[in-house]
């Protein structure tokens, strides 16, 4: 390092000195003073060039520059803040958007648990082939009881594994009785996870000793606060959870909600499953998925040392079972782990993440255009750079330079606004769901990914936008503009050109991609809020009971639904109650497998159990044949048309007889088609049973009426606890049912609504930047044909149909692009039809007027300018 | 004023130019001019070496320390830097001429065949 200094200090005084002896050999030689002192500089060559290049030699140089360039480019962006300004504006929106929903990407699928040393926990999942059939709740991927002994105590590579049910409803008794979330655990679960409630303490193995043995429980802090008013001496009280009073023991970490993305509110041992589901003990069945399994591996084990562990025991399993081979999905744990849910997450997430892209790209173009726009102001001062000996890698550096600091700067305002903005933006999502989605937890504040992503999204973005301009103005034609012709010499005024269309071109077809999409899941919304699902879903109220889970038996059960429909049958304002398995549109459904003599294969149809009143309550018309008669249990079965139709084609379907499981129904009646089980799907098969004594332990209440809902609801509850205080009953109405299934498309049409608005913004911000630009270069041009006499309509149709050609290529390009893409989404999202023709022309229509629009205004400047002054400003 | 050609005689010189150097300090320390000179006395003034290129070179073969450089008094009393060939310098000009007469015997052998055979 000393070495260089010295070296380069002296280096001017070393050249001076060479060229003075070189001078003195001239003269010696019989040169005049003069003549020597210019043939020894010819010999040396460029003085200039030569210090850069001996500077080079030492190579930390780049360093040195990068501090001179980025010095330089700080004072060029001051010298011109309206285009720093926006420019920054620019990146910052694009860049702020694209990190806002990374970072909630990042909280849902990639961050790891919230439990301290997060790193060792990996998630086990299991995928069955072959021949095999197995009873699933929850995921197909999850685990058995007896499967989880089995990896728990024959694994060499964890210091625990731990096994626990996810989303185990119970029914908080006591006050406002109250429907909760929980999880049922293995007892090593807050061992292994290292997580210590704040009170009271965790679960021992002793708590799992016997089944159905220690009713004990830790609470949600949300719970407690919410719920027990952070009653600080809670732990050691017992509270009742399906009418089994367990003794709370601890209450959990305020920032602990569980392992699942859906908050926790208590955790429970899983010996005490039965006691939750009554009627089935799933710790003794071997062949039922519905645990999932978390290890924390010791010091120093791998990836593959777990996969080659775990595999051995999965093949010893696999001998239990003849024709089923076992492979395993191995992953540090997330909030999301199954094979199933990162199957759908994935894709959903890339298109999402692309759609947001395509607006940064938009973002870029138009800084792109705006740097474009500026060099052509630079090209003396580049040109000059150029003839003094400046390389053009040293100044395409210099300029990217420059871009990469407008896109930092962009990058670390759009980031900051993002983080702020996201977390209230999530909240506001997460609290505005509609009635009957689970809430869900994401953490969306920014941690080491978030940051990484915005890092390189910047640096991304710096180079894409500056790396054009900054080759294209370096490559310079110099002798013309030395001479001073500024405006006609950019580098090839042709391809100047045809690259701002280029560049205006594509920013159109992106925008049209994104608005069309927008417009298509709008028009797709407005179809799905104003379909008529077939059946009338106004003015029905619908409660759902689960007695078998509060430890009602059938007779209980049944006397219990009897008397609760006599009270709200004698409620003012009931006109008529009904009783159903599944209520329309619940996310309820039932399938069956039938046979029909005289036909060789099985069908698959969905069902329901309704009592007589259904058909009438919801408004499902009988069309042909009888409906229910009161107390019936005769194996008569009702059809819907399409059923009909597709079993029966072109015969009575009246009195044909179905099979399933050898039982035998014969058909009494035919109901009208109506979307009960899917919204959108018309024409599936669908039948009705009657419903008998054995519905009542689990059964939909649905009551029509005429005056207001909650006085209904009011008294639907009121019933319902004048039986039993402890029944948890929740009454929607069954419109609200609608507004589940429209969620999605309208979540997704106001995302690409807003998403589009704003590629809306910014393409016109381009277009009007791209023409107001090309209208300054070519006023000279205009002048002369005013100057001619060419009449003001001429030259702006001139000027209107240059800025519009581009603008309808890149509309064309967007629109074939679209027509592919609406494909893939018409298939994802209700009502959607792939080729809407109100979409396909209001979007283009209402995109053209706003560029022309665009385009007008400095179209118009252009037409009004004074000849002479055009003339003479050269 | 085409940077690009300048740039590609350059590197062409690169490699040459060093090795001559290194052969012209050879025969003792000299400051900058000199050796410019030296090379040009040298080869009959058929090469004429840019003389600026020079001084990139010569710090090139100081950072890989082929040379070194001191202070000291030139001919008519006038404070210069003088290079000196250092002992890793002599090895690597050992090292480039085999190189360069293995280069320079290939190319003749292909430009020159006829003569090379009935020399042989």
């Amino acid at each position: 390092m000393r070495l260089r200094k010295r070296m380069l200090d002296d280096l001017d005084q070393d050249i001076r000195d060479h060229l003075e002896r070189e001078t003195q050999d001239n003269i010696e030689r019989g040169m005049s003073a003069e003549e020597a002192r210019y043939a020894a500089l010819r010999k040396f060559g460029n003085v200039t060039r030569v210090k850069e290049e001996t500077r080079d030699v030492w190579s930390v140089v780049w360093l040195e520059q990068l501090i001179q360039d980025a010095r330089f480019g700080l004072r060029t962006l001051w010298r011109s803040p309206g285009l720093t300004v926006a420019a920054v504006l620019a990146i910052g929106l694009g860049i702020g958007v694209n990190v806002g929903v990374f970072s909630v990407l990042n909280g849902a699928a990639l961050r790891l648990l919230p439990v301290p040393r997060a790193e060792q926990i990996v998630s086990v999942n299991q995928i069955l082939h072959g021949r095999t059939s197995r009873d699933i709740h929850g995921e197909a991927s999850m685990f058995s009881y007896p499967e989880y002994l089995n990896y728990r105590d024959h694994n060499h590579v964890f210091t625990g594994l731990v096994a626990y049910e996810p989303f185990v409803e119970a029914t908080l008794a006591g006050g406002n009785v109250e429907q909760l979330l929980g999880t049922a655990i293995s007892c090593n679960y807050f061992g292994v996870l290292n997580e210590h409630p704040a009170q009271g303490r965790g679960f021992v193995d002793s708590d799992c000793a016997a089944s159905g043995g220690n009713a004990v429980v830790v609470v949600s802090d949300d719970l407690w606060r919410g719920r027990f008013a952070a009653d600080p001496s809670l732990v050691g009280k017992r509270i009742i959870l399906n009418r089994t009073a367990y003794t709370v023991v601890g209450v959990a970490r305020p920032g602990f909600r569980g392992t699942e993305p859906i908050p926790s509110a208590f955790w429970a041992p899983i010996t005490m499953q039965k006691a939750f589901e009554p009627g089935r003990d799933r710790l003794a069945d071997d062949n039922m998925s519905w645990l999932a399994l978390l290890g924390r591996t010791q010091p120093g084990v791998t990836m593959q040392q777990v996969r080659a562990d775990l595999g051995v025991i999965a093949g010893r399993i696999d001998q239990l079972h003849p024709g089923r081979t076992t492979s395993l999905a191995i992953r540090t744990a997330t909030f999301f782990n199954s094979p199933e849910e990162r199957s759908f997450l994935i894709p959903v997430a890339s298109v999402i993440l692309a759609a947001f892209a395509l607006v940064l790209l938009i973002a870029c173009a138009n800084v792109a255009n705006l740097l474009l726009a500026r060099a052509s102001a630079r090209h003396k001062e580049i040109a000059l750079r150029l003839s003094i000996g400046a390389s053009r890698w040293r100044l395409v550096r210099q300029l990217l330079t420059e871009s990469l600091l407008l896109s930092l700067a962009g990058g670390v305002l759009g980031s900051l606004i993002a983080f702020w903005s996201f977390l209230k933006i999530t909240q506001f999502v997460i609290s505005h769901l509609p009635h009957g989605l689970p809430t869900f937890v994401v953490n969306v504040a920014p941690n080491i990914h978030v940051l990484a992503y915005a890092l390189g999204l910047t640096l991304i973005t710096g180079i894409a936008f500056g790396l054009i301009p900054a080759l294209r103005s370096s490559r310079l034609d110099l002798n013309t503009i030395l001479k001073g012709d500024s405006v006609h010499s950019g580098p090839g005024k042709r391809s100047g050109r045809s690259l701002l269309n280029a560049l205006v071109g594509s920013q159109v077809a992106v925008c049209m991609v994104l608005l069309l999409a927008a417009g298509l899941l709008l028009r797709g919304l407005y179809y799905a809020q104003t379909v008529n699902p077939g059946f009338e879903e106004k003015n029905v109220a619908e409660a759902f009971f689960d007695l078998r889970a509060q430890g009602y038996d059938e007779s209980r059960a049944t006397a219990f639904v009897e008397r609760l429909r006599e009270r709200i049958g004698g409620d003012p304002g009931v006109i008529e109650v009904a009783q159903a398995e599944c209520a329309p549109l619940s996310h309820d459904f039932s399938v069956g497998t039938f046979t029909v003599p005289g036909r060789p294969d099985k069908i698959s149809i969905e069902y329901n159990h309704v009592s007589p009143e259904y058909f009438s309550v919801v408004g499902i018309p009988i069309v042909r044949g009888r409906g229910f008669g009161p107390g019936e249990n005769a194996p008569g079965v009702i059809v819907t048309e399409s059923t009909a139709r597709r079993l029966w084609p072109g015969e009575d379907p009246l009195g044909k007889t179905l099979r399933e499981d050898g039982g035998e129904d014969s058909v009494i009646g035919v109901a009208r088609d109506a979307q009960v089980s899917h919204l959108g799907e018309l024409n599936t098969t669908y039948l009705y049973y009657p419903a008998g004594p054995r519905d009542d332990a689990r059964t939909y209440v649905l009551v029509r009426y005429a005056g207001g809902f909650t006085d209904v609801a009011k008294g639907i509850r009121d019933a319902s606890r004048s039986l039993d205080h402890d029944v948890s009953v929740d009454v929607i109405k069954l419109e609200d049912n609608l507004e589940i299934w429209r969620a999605p498309s309208r979540i997704v049409a106001a995302l690409s609504g807003a998403l589009g608005a704003l590629a809306l913004l910014l393409a016109s911000i381009g277009v009007y930047g791209m023409v107001y630009y090309s209208v300054n270069r070519c006023v000279r041009e205009i002048g002369i044909r005013m100057a001619l006499g060419a009449n003001g309509g001429d030259v702006m149709s001139l000027v209107l149909w240059r800025a519009m050609r581009p603008v309808l290529i890149g509309a064309i390009i967007g629109m074939a692009v679209c027509a592919g893409v609406s494909q893939v989404l018409s298939s994802m999202l209700f009502g959607l039809s792939a080729h809407d023709p109100i979409a396909f022309v209001c979007v283009p229509l209402f995109l053209l007027a706003v560029a022309l629009f665009a385009s007008y205004i400095p179209a118009r400047r252009a037409v009004r300018v004074d000849p002479m002054v055009a003339l003479r400003c050269e | 004023m085409s940077t690009k050609e300048q740039k590609e005689r350059i590197e062409l010189l690169q490699g040459t130019l060093d090795l001559l150097i290194l052969r012209t300090l050879l025969l003792g320390p000299m400051h900058g001019h000199a050796i410019a000179k030296a090379i040009e006395f040298r080869s009959d003034d058929v090469l004429q070496v840019e003389q600026g290129s020079l001084y990139p070179a010569l710090h090139r073969l100081i950072k890989r320390r082929w040379i070194s450089v001191e202070e000291g008094t030139s001919e008519n009393n006038r404070r210069a830097k003088f290079y000196r060939l250092t002992a890793k310098g002599r090895r690597q000009l050992v090292l480039e001429t085999n190189r360069w007469d293995a280069l320079a015997g290939a190319i003749a052998r292909i430009l020159r065949p006829a003569e090379q055979e009935s020399e042989s």
